[in-house]
């Protein structure tokens, strides 16, 4: 018989070890132990058995893992601690004695510097650990680099996390590695690929964040810490990867005029090569005033890309064609040509691909928009050139709305009459540097106006959209999220409810509303109504305040603008012709007929199915309802019988095979759940529409 | 206390002692030779040791005579040392010096004769002189009056007298008490202070320090200094204090270094300037902003030299959020919207139990959207989550639920299988023993307690044919011989086996089947002979008869009496044999198993003695294409090679009574005769395996009562099985065999079918399948039969 093992000296006793113990072990106090902890990357662990694990009762304690505690003794950040403790006392004495400057020197001079390269290298040994993890990291860095400076948040910081979020940024844009980005309620998200690895972060909307009480700066701050040194590295290592000098020129005036993206100038590393300028660095010598005085490789440069954009414009659809065909080294497509066969995934685009997306065109983007997202997925997709208004800030292209060269306008206001617009004085030019003035409202002709939205679905699509259904003013289609995967039993409102129904349902819920009476969705319909009207009437207002307007004004400079407009209209309207891609205005209502006809062909043949005259389905309703009330008889007899086939199967497994079924099925009710509440509202919503 | 007491009892013994001579016993009780020795020290030791006694003998003789002392002493005759002789000079000094004195005092006491004349014992005069006190500043004061004057001689000579000597004086220095043994006891544990554990030889006693001495061997011993009144702390005196005197001893001035910046100091500033001054030291200069923002830029790749760490099972890396779905656009689809009850019910539940932390909503376009008011709450909590929440690995379950069900054929692919009674036959009166579908499957021949044997058409359930074959026997079994070219029908009633060809077929089939039957007859001459032959041994084979004109004219061709009731008839695939059984237990075991041949119409008895383990036989069926004979008893499955007349398989199904089995028929995908259902009257039904075990492959228990009837579908065209039991049910089960060894057969449950009445205890009695259709046929104890299609 071996020697009786004294209890919790081996196993789970010994290798778990509570947070207070850990705390005594490396003698710190509570707060540095939490920081060593953020910065080591060291979380507590979930013993397999707390009971065995821990010495006492208590129900609620932490674990660490030991091992991560006794590497935590030989760090040299503890010394730092330390030394910053002393020195903090020092800071104290000589502020409660009244010697404020003496504090300050202290504090100056004194305070220990915390280095963390070494945590960094030992938490991602290699490049890829690093970038693997950079989710959070840039999540956190865009929210410093947009929050307002406080007590909390020294405006040190907020540089800091501005600077290096930027030039994380110019990387995706001159590698184009940024594959998708959708537009949520919390903020934009963004996603790139960097050497294999997929990175998703989260930009907020530019506002003044509100921050609750329970936020402790303290634990972020340190965070922020981590994630500084990080991303320095990371960004180094990026920039060193496609030659390119780190850290990157930074112009500190044009930074204030509110340049951003463009502040920075990137130059190539070897000494040999010609600074590879990017495009926005040249940017930056425009300015409002000085528009004119574009240089003239720049302007050779824009021209030939305007004559190849507008190439583009009359054979959109063929020029990217040919350029896929171009590219023999590129995976070829394969769709599927009969419906039954299974679907291979295939790669997504490379960068390549989303570096020539906007490539031919200049975009303007107007006072309302928000520029620095645009510019950012502009450029990152391939844009070279883009101007907005002056009130956006510096390093834009041109400010000037008027310049002829722009191709697309993001434009996010509502399409309001002319007529209630107010009128611009028209100035007698001053001079050639003064900026055209543009009435807002007015279009330009020649050039696309689109609202934001499209920018982010022809990302997401990987192809250019229709522009004319992003107009401004149009109800936008709805903007989804590129990383849903359709899964079985789940929702996809891309496909056609008919598509994703499951048998009978459609009837079924049909028949559900006929016998209930129609209620709630009466109800929901009359608000919707409601609303309609209420829009309605608003817009019939302010028709009416354009008529009046109109009738008002009546007037010469509105003629002489119309008279602009009319003739720049039909320039629009031809080149729109040759365009091709337009050209189905009522695309919509077509759209909608064949839909209703497929739909009415579906029932049919489902009829015909079940067995019945299909003339039955659209014909009287007296019979109708006992139709259906048969089919409900089948349906609840089908599902019984499925039932019954399920029981039978069941019969034959294990009782742990059968439970663990039992979890699937459920986990799998219920997003089936969701999903049929999803169809039945849809059902509603298109129900209300066809009314 | 003890300490005080032993004190005193030492001074006591001290005074008391006073004129003992304790030691001396000590040195008496020692040898003689020592003794003298020790003598002899003591006359050394003393001053006027040996020789001295001549010189006092002179001394007493006349003092005139102290030059010729002087004399013979400087002449010594013997052999002195010259310590010896400076000693004597020394004592002769002395003596001269007492002469001196002694002569003073003669002449200051001329007159007084310093004697006295007194009487001694002879009456003469005799001179006793006063005793000499000696002044103080005699050197003589050390003399020890009391010393032994014997001089070397032992003590031993005055072993016999009461004293040991004389002293100077001429007194008698007596013996010392000797002391009893008790009292050197006593001396020897009560040690005085001062004790030594030595005598004073010269006094005897045991020799005694004193306090001073004492104290003086202590200071030796303690490295001090012995001298009495020696202080080592005297108190200090301060000749030179610290305290500053109004009047100071050195009235010299400060001096003027102390006024003077040092030269040395200057000189080292001065070396720190110049190197300033060369720029070899850069002054302190706070950092600047640039340098400051500069700290914070990386300078260098700290993946230069990047190594892979191998992965760790306690490293977790920090799980990535998900992505967001389409309800977290700022313009989702309108049927992610909320209706009113789904936002009020958001807004009423808890934040934390909320399942979404967000409500979709509509902006329409985006410079509507506003800014996300809990965003920075978001993310402090996902800072949170990562340094405070433990990491598990979980392992997710993202199987499809469907995988884990057994892999059952579709319903479509077990189709089909009766479902329906399609048509009833009635018209027997009784219960219907047993029924067959003959091969073609255009008739059904079934038999009953009624004592006939019909023959009914399948489809419509019309009676075609009827005979009663017996008055008071019931029909036990139909069955009809397989194959399509000849149509017989074999019927057990009572004891008698009846072949017959029902009138039904096409006058061309009717002809070829009783041929076949009547072929037979030429065969039945040698039987006798050889009946004959084995009468006397064992029984004889039953001779096949012609039947009754009645039974004749119905179509009965040949009737073999077998005298023991027939339970079981099972026709060879080839039709030319059929085994009977008769399972009575007081058939003989030797007759029990019989098989004919239909060309010969010969019957012979293949077994003598009976089958063991299990009762008598049951029923027997041959194997679909082997020559295999399988044999139930009560209990067991007996396989027999026919052509090699050997056991070749034993089943054991664990049943208690086996009602019936039957045997899977040679398929598209399996070989016959390798998986063998059996039914049994404990309500089981068991599917065996051949190749695998002995034991049954799966034991399936849906009835509630016996199970008399199992079947398999012929043919092998659809893999299905069924069993008819006494509660008046059939179940109709899928069980598909292949080919393949390593895969199991797989047995769904199909459809359970009622219809039959129950009767009597019995329900349904016999069942048969159709040939080629998926529909079978049952008997029951009602007196119909149905057809399920």
């Amino acid at each position: 018989m071996g020697k009786i093992k004294k209890k919790g000296t081996s196993g789970q006793a010994k290798n778990y070890i509570t947070r207070t113990q850990a705390v005594r072990k490396l003698q710190i106090s509570l707060p540095d132990f939490r920081r060593l902890c953020i910065f080591k990357g060291i979380f507590p662990r979930e013993p397999r058995s707390k009971k065995k694990a821990s010495k006492t009762a208590t129900p609620s304690t932490t674990f660490y893992y030991t091992r991560d505690i006794q590497y935590l003794l030989h760090e040299p950040l503890l010394r730092k601690f330390r030394e910053q403790k002393t020195v903090a006392k020092k800071i104290a004495r000589s502020l409660g004695r009244g010697e404020v400057g003496d504090a300050a020197r202290l504090e100056k001079n004194h305070a220990p510097k915390l280095s963390l390269d070494h945590v960094i290298k030992e938490r991602y040994p290699t490049f890829i650990d690093a970038l693997r993890d950079l989710d959070d990291a840039l999540s956190l860095l865009f929210l410093f680099a947009n929050l307002p400076s406080t007590a909390h948040v020294p405006p040190k910081t907020i540089a800091l996390c501005q600077r290096l979020c930027h030039e994380f940024q110019h990387y995706l844009i001159t590698t184009n590695s940024l594959r998708k980005s959708f537009l949520s309620i919390k903020g934009i998200y963004y996603q790139a690929t960097i050497q294999g690895q997929d990175i998703m972060w989260l930009v907020p909307y530019r506002f003044v964040q509100r921050v609750n009480g329970d936020v402790d700066y303290r634990i972020m701050a340190t965070f922020v810490d981590f994630y500084t040194t990080l991303l320095g590295f990371v960004n180094y290592r990026l920039y060193s990867s496609i030659g390119i000098m780190y850290p990157p020129k930074f112009d500190t005036r044009s930074d204030e005029n509110g340049a951003e993206l463009a502040a920075f100038t990137l130059e190539g590393r070897k000494i040999g090569e010609t600074p590879k300028a990017i495009e926005a660095g040249s940017g930056t010598k425009t300015n409002g005033a000085a528009n004119k005085e574009v240089s003239r490789e720049i302007q050779a440069k824009v021209d030939k890309v305007i004559k190849s954009a507008g190439l583009d414009q009359v054979k959109d659809g063929e020029s990217t064609e040919k350029t896929t065909e171009e590219n023999t080294e590129e995976i070829d497509r394969f769709e599927p040509t009969a419906p039954e066969a299974d679907t291979l995934p295939q790669p997504d685009l490379s960068g390549n691909e989303a570096g020539s997306l906007f490539s031919p065109f200049i975009f303007y983007i107007s006072r309302e928009a928000p520029r620095a997202p645009l510019e950012f997925i502009l450029r990152a997709f391939g844009c070279k050139a883009i101007g907005w208004d002056a009130v956006l800030g510096d390093g834009a292209f041109t400010h000037d709305e008027t310049d002829p060269r722009i191709t697309h306008q993001i434009v996010d206001r509502p399409q309001l009459p002319e007529s209630s617009l107010p009128a611009i004085p028209t100035k007698p030019e001053d001079g050639a540097g003064a900026v055209q003035k543009v009435r807002p409202g007015t279009r330009i002709p020649g050039r696309t106006y689109v609202q934001p939205q499209w920018v982010w679905d022809c990302v997401n699509e990987g192809k250019l959209l229709r522009a004319d259904l992003y107009a401004p003013g149009t109800t936008l289609p709805p903007h989804l999220s590129p990383w849903v995967k359709p899964s079985k039993g789940g929702y996809d409102p891309r496909a056609s409810l008919a598509e994703q129904e499951e048998e009978g349902e459609a009837e079924l819920a049909a028949e559900l509303e006929d016998e209930e009476g129609d209620e709630d969705s009466d109800e929901e319909m009359e608000d919707a109504a409601e609303t309609k009207k209420i829009q309605a009437a608003e817009e019939e207002d302010d028709d009416e305040e354009d008529d009046d307007d109109e009738s008002l004004n009546g007037g010469m400079d509105v003629a002489g603008t119309d008279d602009d407009e009319s003739g720049s209209e039909e320039e629009e309207e031809e080149e729109e012709e040759d365009f091709g891609g337009f050209e189905e205005e009522a695309a919509s209502e077509s759209e909608d007929e064949e839909e209703a006809a497929r739909s009415q062909h579906q029932k049919e043949l489902e009829a015909e199915a079940a067995g019945l005259p299909f003339s039955s389905t659209n014909g009287a309703a007296g019979g109708a309802s006992k139709k259906k009330s048969s089919q409900a008889k089948k349906l609840a007899a089908k599902k019984r019988k499925e039932e019954e086939e399920l029981d039978r199967q069941k019969m034959m497994m294990s009782r742990k095979k059968r439970k663990l079924l039992e979890k699937m099925i459920y986990s799998n009710k219920k997003t089936s759940d969701e999903a049929a509440k999803l169809r039945s509202k849809r059902r509603k919503i298109e129900k209300a529409a066809q009314a | 206390m003890g300490a005080s007491k032993k004190r005193k009892a030492v001074t006591r013994d001290v005074e008391e002692e006073a004129g003992v001579f304790s030691g001396d016993e000590l040195n008496a009780n020692d040898l003689d030779g020592a003794l003298s020795d020790n003598a002899n020290d003591l006359s050394d030791s003393e001053d006027d040791g040996s020789d001295s006694e001549i010189d006092l003998v002179d001394e007493f003789s006349d003092e005139d005579e102290d030059d010729e002392e002087l004399d013979s002493d400087e002449v010594p005759s013997d052999d002195e040392d010259l310590v010896k002789k400076t000693k004597t000079t020394a004592t002769k000094a002395v003596v001269l010096d007492r002469t001196s004195e002694d002569q003073d005092e003669n002449s200051s006491d001329d007159e007084m004769p310093n004697f006295r004349i007194e009487k001694d014992a002879n009456g003469n005069d005799r001179y006793v002189y006063d005793e000499i006190n000696p002044d103080d500043n005699s050197d003589y004061s050390e003399v020890d009056e009391n010393a032994n004057t014997i001089g070397d001689i032992p003590l031993s000579f005055y072993d016999q007298y009461p004293h040991i000597g004389y002293s100077i004086n001429g007194k008698k220095i007596m013996r010392p008490a000797k002391g009893e043994a008790l009292d050197a006891l006593l001396d020897s544990i009560e040690i005085p202070k001062g004790w030594t554990g030595l005598t004073d030889p010269s006094t005897g006693k045991p020799l005694e320090l004193s306090q001073d001495e004492l104290e003086l061997l202590k200071k030796i011993q303690l490295n001090e200094i012995p001298q009495e009144g020696y202080n080592p702390y005297e108190p200090t005196v301060e000749w030179f204090t610290s305290k500053q005197e109004v009047m100071p001893l050195s009235a010299a001035p400060e001096p003027k270094r102390r006024f003077v910046p040092s030269k040395h100091e200057a000189k080292r500033v001065m070396k720190i300037v110049k190197a300033i001054r060369e720029g070899r030291i850069l002054p302190y200069k706070p950092p600047t902003e640039d340098q400051e923002a500069d700290q914070y830029v990386a300078k260098y790749d700290l993946w230069a030299d990047e190594a892979e760490r191998p992965d760790h099972p306690m490293h977790v890396p920090a799980p990535k959020l998900p992505p967001p779905g389409y309800e977290e656009s700022y313009h989702p689809p309108p049927e992610y919207l909320p209706d009113k009850k789904e936002r009020k019910e958001w807004e009423e539940t808890d934040p934390e139990d909320r399942e979404k932390d967000f409500l979709a909503n509509d902006f329409g376009s985006l410079r509507k959207v506003p800014g996300y008011e809990t965003f920075v709450k978001e993310k402090f909590e996902r800072c949170l989550d990562l340094y405070l929440a433990p990491r598990v690995r979980r392992s997710k379950l993202n199987i499809d639920p469907e995988s884990l069900l057994p892999k059952l054929p579709s319903p479509e692919e077990l189709k089909p299988f009766p479902t329906t009674c399609a048509t009833v036959f009635r018209g027997h009166k009784g219960r219907v023993r047993s029924l067959s579908v003959d091969p073609s499957g255009v008739w059904l021949a079934t038999g009953g307690d009624d004592g006939t044997v019909r023959v009914w058409e399948l489809l419509t359930g019309r009676q075609l044919w009827s005979v009663k074959v017996s008055d008071e026997e019931a029909v036990n079994v139909v069955r009809w011989r397989p194959g399509k070219e000849a149509v017989v029908l074999a019927a057990a009633s009572g004891d008698d086996i009846f072949l017959a060809v029902p009138p039904i077929v096409d006058p061309e089939t009717e002809k070829a089947s009783l041929e076949l039957l009547d072929a037979g007859w030429g065969y039945a001459a040698p039987n006798p002979a050889l009946s004959a032959a084995d009468a006397n041994k064992t029984t004889t084979p039953p001779q096949w008869i012609r039947p009754s004109s009645t039974l004749t004219e119905a179509g009965v061709c040949a009737v073999i009496p077998l005298k023991y009731v027939v339970k079981s008839i099972s026709w060879h695939r080839r039709g030319d044999y059929f085994v009977t059984v008769c399972p009575g237990s007081s058939t003989p075991a030797s007759v029990a198993i019989s098989i004919h041949t239909v060309s010969k119409h010969l019957t012979q008895f293949p077994f003598r003695r009976r089958i063991k383990g299990g009762g008598p036989p049951q029923t027997a069926h041959f194997h679909p294409s082997k020559p295999i004979l399988f044999v139930a008893n009560q209990r067991t499955i007996r396989a027999y090679d026919l052509s090699r007349q050997l056991l070749v398989k034993i089943l054991q199904p664990g049943a208690r009574w086996i009602s019936s089995f039957d045997i899977h028929p040679t398929s598209s995908t399996a070989s016959g005769g390798d998986n063998v259902i059996i039914g049994s009257y404990d309500r089981r039904l068991l599917w065996h395996d051949v190749d695998l075990s002995a034991r049954p492959y799966k034991t399936l228990r849906y009835h509630k009562k016996a199970i008399r009837a199992v079947k398999f579908h012929p043919g092998g065209r659809y893999p299905l099985f069924a069993d008819a039991s006494d509660d008046g049910s059939l179940q109709i089960f899928h069980g598909s065999v292949t080919g393949d060894m390593l895969s199991n057969a797989s047995i769904v449950p199909l459809k359970v079918l009622k219809g039959h009445k129950i009767t009597g205890e019995l329900g349904v009695l016999d069942l048969d399948w159709h040939p080629r259709e998926a529909w079978c046929v049952s008997a029951g104890a009602d007196g119909t039969c149905r057809l399920w299609m």
